[in-house]
Formats: C-alpha cells, structure tokens, sequence
C-alpha cells in the first residue's frame, strides 16, 4: 500500500509517476474515445486494481481503466483546505457544566466536498457551530481521550476513562458526557458502571447510528438528549442515552449494566433488557420510568479499575467441543463466561474439559444466551450437574456485561471465595430483584 | 405568444430528463418498484433534517435556507412494499443489475462512452424528499447525442442512474408529508448540453429523447414516470434551471416567459443605469409604519395592526414604475420579489407603490403620510409589508437583498414551472458542491465484455421502428409513436397474434381508452392479458365491438376480473341469428305504432332497443341488417 498513492496498485502508480500526478493534482485524461478533466483521488483500500480515480468539475467520481493508449496530464492542484469555524461556545453562569469525552467516532462532523472527505467536529467551538442548542442546555468542555473505532476498543481504555471521570467529577462537575462508537458501547457502559464507585454525577455515553455527516443523522439529536440528561437529571449512574424510535422523537435512557445494542442498523437499537429504560427525554423534558436509580450526591467518586484480561467468552451450540474450552485452559486464562443455551446448558459431551476448567481454578460463570430472563440451573439435571462441576449462576445478567464483570472482579481479587462473593453481588445494578411482566417485550412508545 | 429573434438573443436551452427505469424490485434494496396510489398508508415516522457544514466550516447556502424553514418531517410507509432501507434504518444492498442495464443501453443507443467503474455519490437534499438526507446517484457514461428529426445533432452530456425520491403528499403548514412508495425507483436522469437555441427545438428534443426511453421498452410508462427540468439563459441574461416541466405543450411558453422575464430584468439594469441609480443609493432603511397607520381604511392592514402585527416600509429611489414592469404576463418585478419573500419567510404579499393604492383602501393622505415618512418621491418606488415583527424584518432584508440584485440582470436560480407557462423562485442553484461519496457502498465495475453483450442486442431507434410498423400494418406512423408513447407497442403485436384486426385493435388501445379516462374510468389499471382475452373474444364472435368500451369498464375495475365474469356482468351471451331475428321481431311487433308514424325513420329509436337486449351478444352490423330487414316487412304487412 502506497502512501502517496493510497488505494492504487502498482501499475497505476507507475504511470502516475511517469507523468508527475500526484493526488489532488488537477489532471486531463484522454482515452480512446473522451477526454474527462478532474481531480486525481485517494482510492479506498482494497479497490479494484488498474484504474485511477478522478472526481469530475460536475462533483461526480469516476474509475477510468488504466489502457495502454491513455494520455494523462497535469495541469494543476488542487487540495482540500479546511477552515475551523471561529465561534467560540457561548458561556452562562446560570446553566450547568458539563465536559464530553471523545473516544473516535463523530458526533459531529464537516464535509469536504473537494476530497470526499468526513471531517469531525469535536472543539466546542466547532459542536456549537455544528449543534447551536447545545449552548441553551449548559457550558461545555471537552477532551478527546482517545480516537479508535470503537470495535477497537480494550480494557485498558476503560480504565483510562473511569480515571479521568474520577478526575472531573471530584472537580465539580455537573455531569459528564461519552461520545462512543455504538458497536461495544454496551461493553463501556457496563465496564464504567463496575469502575466507578460512589459515583455522584451522571455519567451519560451517546453515538449515533446514522454518521453526523449526512442531514437524516441522529448524532445531534442524541447529542442534545444525552446533554440534558448529564445537565439536568437526578441520576448518578453510568448510562447510555440514544433514540427510543426510528423517529426523531425522545431518547431512552438506559442502564449502563442492562442496555444492548440490538440491531446492527437502526437509530432504535439500543433497547434496556430484563427490565424497562430508567428513563425517557424529550424536547429538553426529562421523566424516569423507574423509581429505583442512585441520585446525585457529594460523595467522592473512586474509580476502581483493575482488571483481569484473561477472560473469555464462549458460546454454547450444539457441536461444540471439548477444545473450546481447553484452549482458554491451556492458555491460562483466568475466567470464562459461557452463554448457555435456555436456561444455562451446554452439551454433556463437554463436560470433560468443564471439569478440567474448574479443577484448575479457572472460574466459569454461566448466563444465558436468550439474553432475557434468568437461568435457572437447578431446573434439569444438565444445570443441576454443570453447578456441581463447579460452574457459578450468572442470573440475568447479558453475556458481555458478564465478561466484563468476571474481569473486573478477578481484578480485584483471585481468592476464589471471594470471587464467588463479589461475582454473585449486585454490583451496579446488573442483577434483576424481580422480572417485570413487560419487561421482555415494552414499546417505548407506550412507557 | 410573442416570438423571439432567438439567434440574435444567444438563446440556449439545455434539458434533464428523468426517466424512471422498469425494473422489478428497487435500485438499492429488493422492494418492489411499485407505486400504491391512494393506498392509507399503515405507518409513519417524524424525521427533522439538519444541514451539513461544509468544507470550509460553512453550510450551503441553498440547505440553510431549506433548515431556515424548519420543517418537519413525515414519512408514510406500507408494511408489505418498505423495508428499513428505505426508512434509512439499513445500509444500501448492491445496486441493481438490471437497472445498470437498462442505464447501459440508453447510453448505447445515445452513443455514450461508459465508465469502466462507476462511484455511487450522494445529493444533499434537505427538504426531505429523500429521508437520509441525500439521493444516492452515479455517473454512468458522457458525451453522447441525439439526432433531431430535423437532421440537428443535440450533445448528451451525462446519464446518470440514481434512486427517485419519495412522493410529496401534502404540506400542512410546518410538516411536509412523504409517500415512501417511489422512494428508491431506479431512474436515469439524461443531460443534454446546451445546444438547443430554439423553444421548438427543445420541445422537439425532450420529445425525441422520451421517444428513444420509452422505445426501449425498459422504462415505466405511467404517468408521472418522466419529468423534465430546464436550463434557460439568453446572452445577458444568467442559467435559470426550471424543475417539475411535466408536458412537452409547456415547453415553448415556459422558455418564451422566461426569455422575457430575462430581457425585461435587464431592462430594469439599463434603466437604473439611464436613470443615474447606483446600488450605494439604496439604503436598507426599514421604517415602521403601525403607529401611522393604525386607524387606515385598509381592512386587513387595521386588522394586522391591531393584533399586534408590524406594518413596515422600504424606500426604493429611482425604482418608479420598475415594480410594476411586468416580466411574465401577469406577474410583475413585484411579484417577483414577493414570491421570493413568500418561499423564503413563509409571508404571504407585499404591497409597492407602484400599484393602485386606493385599491387596498388607503385613503390619499394616508398614502402622502407613508411618503413622507419614508422620504419617498415621485422619482421612487416604497415597498410594504405586513407581519410579526420579527418576520416581517426578515422579509423586509429579503426584499431588499433582491431589490439590489436589479443591478446585477437576471441571478442564477432555480425556478419552478407554473401551469400557466410562468415559473416562480423555488431556491438558490445547488453548486456541484453537495455531491460527495456514498461511504455505504463500493465501486461497480462494468466490464467491456458486459457493455458489448448489451450493445449486441440493443433495441432498434423508435423513429425507425415507427416506419416499419407504418409500412407492415398500413398505419400511420403518428399512431405507431401514440402507442409507444401510451407504453402499448408490445401489447399491439401481441393483440394482432390473436386477432389480425390493427385498426380495431388500434382504435380500442389509443381510442377507446381515452374516451374510458374521460369518463372517470381508470383504463390505466387494465392489464396485458385482459386485452388478449378481449380480443380473443371478438375474433370468435363472442362479443361484438360495439360493447367493448363497456366491457373495459368492467375490466378496468380489478385486474382480477376475467372477460367470463364481465359477460356475466353485462349479461353478454352469443347470440344465433335465430335469436337476433326472433328479438327483432319483438321489438318491431311492440313498435308498430311507432312504424306506422316515422316509416323508416323508426330505425334509430328501435335499434336502441334492439341492442339493448343483444347486449353485445352479435355483431351490431348484422343487427342493423335484420332489423332494417324487418321494419321493411312490417311497413309492407302495413301496407305502408
């Protein structure tokens, strides 16, 4: 892959080399049977070898075929030049401070039409060029933590945010805000949720599912949700706010240790499981649905961020085999969440290696993949006979809440009593006291 | 209609045609590429659309002005024919191949020269017709032609296939409603350079090119499935883009309005210019007239006024008459503007003083009052409207952000076609400047191996087509292009396989239908094989064809419907000449009187009769003939 060349294969390159074209120069191409004038384009990787790529004066790209007899000259440059609005975000004494975290992703974002370009925006000055409601919701700072796509994301990063929310919210902040890439943000939200003891601000993590660079986006409408929530609720929890429907009506508010992303594409797929959202918002409005959430309070906020990377997490299926579990074994891996069928099962056939497992000290804990209710491993003798080998119940909780709280508290500890002590206490909220009957099929319209 | 010496003009017109493409399922998702018509929808959603900032931190002009507006939006769906795509819940599937082919071969036929890899680019579009925001388009081929009949060659300048955008519904005050049915319908939109110099010309060309589309019979053939813009300028004037032409006839009045409205705004230039009026002697000096005029005669003014509306005034030196100089029959330079405050502000009217004023009720002093106070003379020209305050200062800005533009001749914009051949401002041109690459989905790349098995098998020109046909079936070559123009040249040999009858079978395709639609009757709804079936029918003597346009209407009510169930209906059964004759003798019988009084002239009265209970049942020829037959029997057993 070519730096200077980005997306184009060897043949290509050589022929633009030959005649002095570089990327954003302005170069006339002549084949066989047209001439076409335009700007030369970076390709995306793995594009289709033997073309060269030009965005036309009429704003259109197009690929021509690299042929023996094309003529290519340069006859100037043109690069895209990005100006960042002067505004600065407006200040009032009377609204509350918030800060906003970026770990990647756009909340906010420019176009350049010259390259194709998505360029975010992430100053304040540039969300209040981008989002002006923001300044009638409160005074905003923000920082960029780091900048990964959030499939990219690790434990470590985790532990970087809970240190610098710890930081901010013992500084006397209002509230804070996550601007997060939506794939692993339900793996955030319940990492933080662990990390962060004694919390006494919200801690609201917002993203979008349509980017903030096309007009339909609900990045700003998010953004402003998640805003009020930070600024203007009793809440002092760790949760995740984005759009309740597919139209561009409320946001939901959901708990950091029960929420999943349920749709890989619609504005709607965050959905709380196990229970009903602890919240909704809309128009600047906020109304809890539940009664039972920790309110704000003066008290320090501890982020307790060690963690055990040498969890794993498997899922059960009929074939599966004993090597499954031996890998994670043989690499000495310290936990393991099974996501068990029904009511928290794997094949018999398997046993062999879950004994192994457990005679090792590793800890495994079970929960199931229907990811609504409970499991239930005293109900048939595969459960009743897994508990024997060793095999912790999970209760209610998601699978990847799990992972991340089996590494968390073996993290903390590696006493194995204790790790059963804290494995089975409801932590943040991750355990279901009682399953509401609405829970597993609520309309958020109807709430 | 006035003509132009359009040569001496530098008239220059170029044409967009969009034409939607006749492809089973929808050009990004698997929908079917099907309109439901009156259908209640069976859901919505509410959307808002936010402008996009631009590369240099700025947004664009025309989609801050659409923002500005703060719109909501609605869209309407059908749970059986929208998916997630559509309500951009979902990425774009691959392109459709068919619809790629189809893009193809028009290129071929317009002798284009296609890309080998096509980049899908998005449109912004922030008014809402499209619900992610942008229209998802490719540039598929350039630099093509198109021969006129009159042996002049028109330059295509690029063909490009994209998705059409949803159907508006309706406006009600602040909330747009959308139809998600046409959302996604594959279309190609044809660009013609600008090298036609006469209206005739471009009514001749739109024609030709709609003739080779729908020739191809790729394309759909429903109402509304081709819409043309225009591009308009003359010399000194600028490029006007015309959108929503939706009839050939409204070609050459549109571009003759247009060309006058250009040479009269360059008029009001020259005439500033004669008059010594420079831009730096206008003043934008918004000057509030309420507390003056609160006790006016005007009713609506008082009215306004009263309930806390501002009446504000502008003064324009040297514009004497200018607002009132008519550009377009009927719609003046004051129109102008206040179309372009209404588009823009949402408020209704503006009042100048180049109209009658007692005509609104203001008494003469009140007039005087209102001059002075705005310092206005004979020489002038002072603008008034009413509205909240806020709103009326922002039309007040807009009317006098235009009025300065009467310096500058004719401004680029985009206009809207009107009915009566006028156009009116409709936003700012969309530079190239909204179109970037669609992230959703990769290159398509388009083989010379695929271009040439396309180019094998291309369909043959429709003018030739209309001479084949001309000659083989002795028909006129004007019916050859109706009939391709109503999408039923295939539909007309297939009829003639069962029935070799091309006049009948014409006359009931482009005749019998058009007199059905006059009715009320949707003859469009009446499918292929009900047609087949019909002219089975006939062919057998089943039915007569004096009771086809019934039997239409029938069939025209559910595509469902068989020609069994319509003779059922209609009570059609084949009739044996003894029928005919033993019913016409009862008729004659009871009509002896009538006989005995009009003679023969008692033809007419008892055929309705007659072919009242025939019913279609026997050929209305052979009726006529036993009938006269038998009133020429009865008048000798009369002894008449």
């Amino acid at each position: 892959m070519s730096e200077e060349y980005p997306g184009y294969s060897k043949d290509a390159i050589e022929v633009l080399k030959k005649v002095g074209a570089e990327i954003w120069s302005i170069v006339e191409i002549k084949t066989q049977s047209a001439t076409y004038k335009g700007i030369l384009l970076p390709r995306y990787q793995l594009s289709e070898p033997g073309f060269i790529e030009i965005k036309l004066e009429s704003g259109y790209n197009i690929g021509i075929k690299l042929t023996k007899d094309i003529d290519i000259k340069v006859v100037g440059k043109r690069e895209g030049k990005y100006q960042i609005p002067e505004k600065s975000f407006p200040t009032n004494k009377k609204l509350p401070n918030i800060k906003l975290f970026g770990t990647g992703g756009t909340v906010a974002s420019r176009l350049d039409y010259t390259t194709g370009a998505v360029i975010p925006a992430f100053t304040p000055g540039e969300l209040f060029s981008a989002v002006p409601e923001l300044a009638d919701i409160c005074n905003l700072d923000t920082e960029i933590v780091f900048e990964i796509l959030s499939e990219n994301m690790r434990p470590s990063y985790w532990q970087q945010l809970a240190t610098k929310i710890e930081k901010e919210a013992n500084s006397g902040i209002d509230g804070i805000v996550i601007g997060h890439g939506t794939d692993t943000m339900g793996f955030t939200s319940a990492a933080l949720s662990f990390m962060l003891k004694d919390l006494s601000v919200p801690v609201v993590i917002v993203g979008s599912q349509r980017s903030s660079d096309r007009p339909s986006s609900d990045s700003a409408l998010n953004l402003i949700n998640a805003t009020t929530v930070a600024a203007n609720s009793d809440l002092a929890e760790v949760v995740v706010c984005m759009l309740g429907s597919s139209s561009h009506k409320y946001g939901l508010i959901h708990r950091g240790t029960l929420v999943r992303k349920m749709h890989s594409s619609v504005r709607h797929t965050f959905r709380t499981i196990g229970d009903i959202p602890l919240g909704k918002v809309e128009n600047g409005k906020i109304k809890m649905l539940k009664r039972e959430y920790r309110k704000r309070n003066k008290s320090k906020t501890k982020a307790i961020t060690d963690f055990e990377e040498k969890v794993g997490l498997v899922y059960s299926y009929p074939g599966i085999t004993n090597d499954i579990i031996d890998f994670y074994v043989d690499e000495k891996y310290k936990g393991i969440v099974i996501a068990g069928t029904g009511l928290g099962h794997t094949p018999t056939y398997i046993y062999d290696s879950i004994k192994r497992a457990t005679d090792e000290g590793i800890v495994l804990l079970m929960v199931t993949q229907c990811l609504n209710g409970f499991v239930g491993m005293n109900v048939y003798s595969t459960g009743r006979e897994l508990l024997e080998l060793g095999v912790i119940a999970g209760k209610n909780m998601l699978p990847e809440v799990a992972y991340v709280k089996l590494g968390w508290v073996l993290g903390q500890t590696q006493n194995p009593e204790e790790v059963k002590n804290l494995l089975l206490t409801n932590v943040a909220g991750e355990f279901l006291e009682r399953e509401i009957p609405i829970a597993f099929n609520y309309n958020a319209e109807e709430l | 209609m006035k003509d132009y010496d359009y040569k001496k003009l530098g008239l220059k017109v170029g044409i967009e045609i969009h034409q939607q493409l006749d492809t089973k399922t929808k050009l990004f998702c698997r929908c079917p590429s099907e309109l439901r018509g009156n259908k209640p929808p069976d859901f919505t959603l509410i959307r808002y659309m936010r402008p996009v900032l631009g590369e240099m931190g700025l947004y664009d002009e025309a989609m801050l002005t659409e923002y500005e507006k703060g719109m909501t939006i609605v869209y309407e769906g059908y749970k059986d024919t929208i998916c997630t795509y559509e309500m951009d819940e979902t990425p774009p599937f691959e392109c459709n191949y068919e619809g790629i082919d189809i893009a193809l071969t028009i290129a071929s036929l317009l002798k284009m020269t296609i890309f080998n890899e096509l980049h899908v680019s998005r449109k912004n579009y922030l008014d809402g017709s499209v619900p992610c925001g942008f229209q998802r388009t490719t540039v598929v081929a350039t630099d093509g032609e198109i021969e006129l009949e009159s042996g002049k060659k028109i330059g295509i300048e690029f063909i490009c296939l994209e998705e059409d955008a949803a159907r508006k519904i309706e406006t009600d005050n602040k909330t747009n409603y959308f139809r998600l049915d046409r959302l996604g319908i594959p279309l190609v939109e044809i660009t013609t350079k600008p090298d036609i110099n006469t209206p005739q010309e471009a009514r001749d060309c739109a024609e030709r090119i709609g003739l080779l589309l729908w020739g191809t019979g790729k394309v759909k053939t429903i109402l509304g499935s081709i819409r043309q813009d225009l591009n308009v300028s003359i010399a000194k004037g600028s490029r006007i883009e015309i959108k929503g032409v939706q009839k050939l006839d409204w070609f050459i009045p549109l571009i003759n309005n247009e060309v006058s409205r250009q040479l009269k705004l360059v008029e009001i230039t020259e005439k500033l210019k004669e008059r010594g009026i420079k831009p730096e002697t206008l003043e934008e000096k918004v000057i509030d007239l309420s507390k003056d005029l609160k006790n006016t005669k005007c009713g609506f003014v008082n009215k306004g006024i009263k309930s806390g509306k501002k009446l504000l005034g502008i003064n324009f030196p040297g514009f004497n008459g200018l607002f009132g100089l008519e550009l377009q029959p009927n719609r003046r330079f004051g129109t102008e503007v206040a179309n372009k405050v209404n588009i823009i502000s949402g408020l209704k009217g503006l009042i100048h003083s180049d109209e009658d004023l007692n005509k609104y009720g203001f008494s003469n002093e009140e007039v005087e009052a209102m001059k002075k106070k705005l310092n206005s003379t004979s020489d002038d020209c002072f603008v008034l409207v009413l509205g909240k305050e806020e709103n009326a200062r922002k039309a007040m800005n807009i009317i006098f952000k235009r009025t300065e533009m009467a310096f500058n001749g004719v401004l680029g914009e985009t206009r809207r076609a009107l009915e009566d051949g006028n156009t009116e401002f409709l936003r700012e041109l969309h530079g190239g400047a909204r179109l970037y690459p669609d992230t959703d989905s990769k290159a398509i790349i388009i083989t010379n191996d695929r271009i040439n098995d396309i180019q094998k098998e291309l369909p043959e020109f429709p003018w030739i087509v209309m001479k084949q046909y001309s000659k083989k079936y002795k028909i006129e070559e004007r019916l050859v292009k109706d009939l391709i123009f109503e999408g039923k040249l295939k539909l007309f040999e297939k009829s003639l396989e069962v029935y070799n009858n091309p006049s009948l079978i014409l006359t009931t395709l482009l005749e019998t239908t058009k007199a059905l639609s006059r009715d009320g009757v949707n003859a469009d709804e009446i499918i292929d094989t009900q047609y087949i079936e019909l002219f089975n029918s006939l062919k057998s003597n089943e039915i007569s064809k004096e009771i086809i346009e019934d039997v239409l209407s029938e069939l025209a009510k559910s595509p469902k419907i068989t020609l069994k169930q319509v003779k059922k209906q209609l009570k059609i059964t084949k009739l044996s000449e003894a029928d005919l004759i033993k019913i016409v003798e009862e008729v004659v019988n009871k009509g002896t009187d009538l006989i005995k009084e009009k003679k023969m002239n008692a033809f007419g009265g008892l055929m309705g009769d007659v072919m009242k209970q025939v019913r279609g049942g026997i050929d209305g020829k052979i009726v006529a003939e036993k009938l006269r037959e038998a009133i020429k029997n009865k008048m000798e057993e009369l002894k008449l």
